[in-house]
């Protein structure tokens, strides 16, 4: 089998190839180790790479026991080095390096075991301080430790293979980090300066912010801070994400102030080390020489503290219409109503727009207010940036004329200019207007041509009180109007029943006299006729009246009633008009008169 | 005899003397309250007519004048919006109080807010809505009587059947009258914006609802519904909204005490 093998042209020369470049490869192995900074602050992460040449894969510990510091296996990358034609390959481990606080360390010698043999590195001097030691660009180096075993001869040209792309470890950089801006670092008391804070977070780990910006110290006012942005800035060949967090800033009272560190809390996703089980060198290798599992590092971000030098305004020269105004500044006023009615109110709007501590003035002051009642303005305020450094500040003076009236009265407003350390005072004329105090109603005149007013023009009360003053005799009144009360819509209840009742009564009465209804004068009357019609000693004109009668009145109309009317009548005219009339009928006909009647009742 | 007599006199001036220190400890601390007021302590006065409307003796009627003199402490005090409450409830319990519609067209022009310029208070100086209503109601039904008794009854004169429909019709037509003016007969429903800052309206009952505009501090509202801490409000033709019930106040007191509950 093997002499078929040689039968194809060229498989002796791979087999050379093959043989000789894995004698190469195991003909001397090398480990070295270096550090990316040895000088760091506390929190910083540094990396410690050991690199084995001349050998395919290694075994190393996944941890390194040093106290205060914490020492994980992060990651491993292959490289293959071609010189003349030579090719040698190693494996480079890194650990990342946690200081957990301040001192002089000593990362030990780590064991490592390739091509069968134990090798040691040598140890390393790490310093960690408690702040941050440089600029982010600081540490950007590595320095390398001596090796081992001298690597003979020089490479030429190497090529980097890594075994996971772009698989971030922990940076040769600072992690996270934090600027602050001022642009004044010497500012008047009550002058509002704009602040800028930006924290940095190495864009290739994860990071969650947790809380709000913690800036702020005694004797100086801090705004809310607005929402940061987001941005993406590249610091030393790192490439950093950037929240930028803008404010003012004024101081209360002079004097020198440092402001602590603005801090933001975050959490920052590290490569974690291997749990145990998955630590098998195999497993590394399908991961890509990658940890697959990460920690959370707790971080509390700084900046550089802020120390401020703050100046009193000066007290020569202050105006009298100074009310606090720190910054520059213009005034602009206009009347809403210039021609109101007699005795209303007029608006003097005033606007104060420039730069400077809006929350922190006083309102302007109104000159020349004789003949004008004034009330405290109501004011607003109209940003025209995002701080709310820049705007307009508008003041509504409510103004009654108490005489008539040609003009408003003027503005004055005075501020405090930092960049020329002077006060200013600024005014706005009176303007034109038509207005004169009005009737008894007004407020205007209530104070002046008619000083009393009577408490209510339809009240019993008719005390004279002056304006403004409190009332002692008190009177009741309910919340309610009358159609909503019980007692109002029981005595209408009550009023309706009796004048039902008493027309009732009355038409009841009425009828009374006019002897009761048509029927029961009906009733009545056919109950008259039946006694007469039952009675046995009637005469037969009498009972054949009554028979007519109670005929027609029994029944309704009908051609049968009509018949017996008739006949009942031709029989009484005969009894009555003739002979006999007088007498009682014969008990027969007596009985046959009754028969019919009961024969008409029954037909009804 | 006599023993018969004076023992139900004797029980009514019981009755009336456990009332009586009542009545006489308001006017007393009516009259500490409008001295502090004099006297420059509005907060000292404003308090004690708190105190004094929270008494059971207002807990179904309500005094114009305290009412009155609780918002000339609020003005004073620079609670402005919470005046123009004050002065409101004055006006509806008296809508003919002068005093009140004068304060109270101060602090509106204060506020911003227009002052109202109404035919009715032309009507209220002459006569207020509870006595037309009172006095209409009892000459028309007195004419509504003398009506049934001269059909059914009298002689029937026109003269006085004539008299006897004037008055039901002019009685009861000034009750109406006074009814449909009576300002408390809407009064139930409205509600006055007494937060110092304009709250705004919302199309949800949410802080995170969209806003749909601002209330004036001082200005009437219509509350259309409740939910919770949160009332449908109208301002006005189209302006409907959302606003947190702690930012209004009902115009009507609705605590037992005759004293409203919030932003009082």
């Amino acid at each position: 089998m093997i002499a078929d093998l040689f039968r194809y042209r060229g498989l002796p020369l791979v087999a050379f190839f093959l043989v000789a470049t894995t004698a190469h490869l195991c003909a001397d192995v090398a480990v070295t180790s270096e550090l990316s900074q040895t000088d760091v602050a506390v929190g910083e992460m540094v990396e410690l790479r050991v690199s084995v040449s001349g050998a395919q894969g290694a075994e190393v510990p996944q941890e390194l026991p040093v106290e205060g510091l914490q020492i994980r296996l992060t990651g491993q990358s292959s490289q293959v080095q071609m010189v003349n034609f030579k090719v040698s390959s190693s494996v480079i481990y890194t650990y990342a390096i946690l200081p957990m606080r301040t001192g002089s360390f000593i990362i030990p010698s780590v064991p490592v075991a390739a091509g069968g043999r134990q090798f040691r590195t040598q140890s390393l001097r790490l310093q960690v301080h408690d702040r941050p030691a440089s600029a982010p660009s600081a540490g950007s180096s590595y320095i390398p430790a001596p090796q081992v075993i001298p690597q003979p001869g020089v490479a030429q040209q190497q090529v980097r293979i890594p075994t996971r792309a772009q698989q971030p470890a922990p940076a040769s950089g600072r992690l996270t980090f934090g600027e602050i801006d001022c642009p004044k670092k010497s500012l008047y008391a009550g002058e509002v300066v704009p602040v800028e804070i930006r924290f940095y977070f190495d864009a290739r780990f994860p990071v969650q912010v947790r809380g709000k910006v913690d800036f702020g110290s005694e004797g100086v006012l801090i705004e809310r801070f607005q929402d940061p942005k987001e941005s993406r800035e590249e610091v030393a060949g790192v490439l950093y994400n950037v929240l930028t967090f803008k404010t003012l800033l004024s101081a209360i009272k002079p004097g020198e102030i440092d402001i602590p560190p603005a801090k933001l809390d975050s959490q920052i996703q590290l490569p974690g080390a291997m749990p145990p089980g998955f630590d098998d060198p195999i497993f590394r290798q399908m991961m890509g020489g990658q940890s697959p599992f990460t920690q959370t590092k707790e971080i509390a971000v700084k900046t550089e503290p802020l120390h401020l030098d703050i100046l009193q305004i000066p007290k020569e020269g202050r105006p009298g219409s100074f009310a606090g105004a720190v910054g520059q500044f213009y005034i602009d006023s206009l009347v809403q109503n210039p021609r109101p009615a007699p005795g209303d109110p007029i608006t003097l709007s005033v606007k104060i727009g420039g730069k400077g501590n809006f929350k922190g003035m006083g309102a302007p002051v109104l000159t020349g207010t004789d003949g004008w009642r004034s009330y405290p303005p109501t004011d607003n305020f109209k940003e025209t940036d995002a701080l709310s450094l820049s705007g307009v500040r508008g003041f509504d003076y409510t103004l009654i004329a108490q005489q008539p009236k040609q003009s408003t009265p003027g503005v004055e407003f005075s501020y405090f200019d930092p960049s020329t350390a002077k006060y200013v005072t600024i005014t706005s004329k009176p303007i034109p207007v038509d207005a004169s105090p009005g009737t008894a109603v007004s407020p205007a005149q209530a104070n002046t041509a008619v000083p009393e007013v009577t408490p209510g023009g339809s009240s019993e009360t008719k005390e004279k009180v002056k304006e403004g003053e409190p009332l002692s005799d008190l009177s009741l009144h309910s919340w309610k109007s009358p159609i909503h009360r019980a007692g109002f819509l029981a005595v209408t209840i009550v009023m309706i029943v009796i004048t039902a009742g008493l027309a009732g009564f009355l038409y009841w009465r009425d009828l009374e006299a006019r002897g009761g209804t048509p029927a029961s004068r009906r009733r009545r009357r056919l109950a008259e006729l039946r006694s007469i019609l039952d009675a046995e000693g009637s005469d037969a004109a009498a009972l054949y009246d009554a028979a007519v009668e109670y005929a027609g009145l029994i029944a309704p109309p009908s051609e049968k009633r009509d018949s017996v009317v008739t006949s009942l009548t031709k029989r009484r005219d005969l009894l009555k008009y003739g002979v006999g009339g007088s007498r009682p009928v014969a008990s027969s006909e007596r009985q046959e008169l009754l028969q019919t009647i009961k024969t008409l009742e029954l037909s009804k | 005899m006599n023993r018969s007599i004076l023992a139900p006199i004797a029980l009514l001036l019981g009755v009336f003397a456990s009332f009586s220190p009542l009545l006489a400890g308001v006017a007393e601390q009516v009259s500490t309250a409008n001295n502090d007021l004099l006297s420059g302590h509005p907060l000292d006065a404003l308090a004690r007519y708190r105190t004094l409307l929270s008494d059971p003796v207002y807990l179904k009627e309500g005094s114009p004048e305290l009412w009155y003199n609780r918002g000339l402490a609020e003005e004073k005090t620079g609670d402005i919006a919470a005046a123009s409450l004050s002065f409101r409830r004055a006006l509806l319990l008296d809508p003919g109080f002068a005093p009140a519609q004068h304060q109270l067209a101060t602090v509106l022009a204060t506020l911003g807010l227009p002052v109202p310029r109404d035919w009715k208070l032309g009507v209220y100086a002459i006569v207020l809505p509870e006595r037309l209503m009172i006095v209409g109601s009892t000459v028309g039904w007195i004419g509504i009587l003398l009506f049934v008794v001269l059909i059914f009854h009298g002689p029937r004169k026109k003269g006085l059947i004539l008299l006897s429909l004037f008055l039901l019709i002019a009685g009861h037509g000034s009750a109406i009258f006074g009814s449909l003016i009576d300002p408390r007969r809407t009064a139930v429903d409205q509600a006055v914006v007494i937060a110092k800052s304009a709250p705004t309206m919302r199309s949800t009952p949410a802080d995170n609802g969209s806003p749909g505009g601002t209330l004036t501090p001082g200005s009437v509202i219509s509350v259309l519904s409740r939910n919770g801490a949160w009332w449908y409000v109208s301002a006005g033709p189209g302006q409907i909204g959302w606003i947190p019930s702690d930012t209004v106040t009902t115009l009507v007191p609705t605590a037992p005490s005759g004293v409203p509950a919030k932003g009082s």
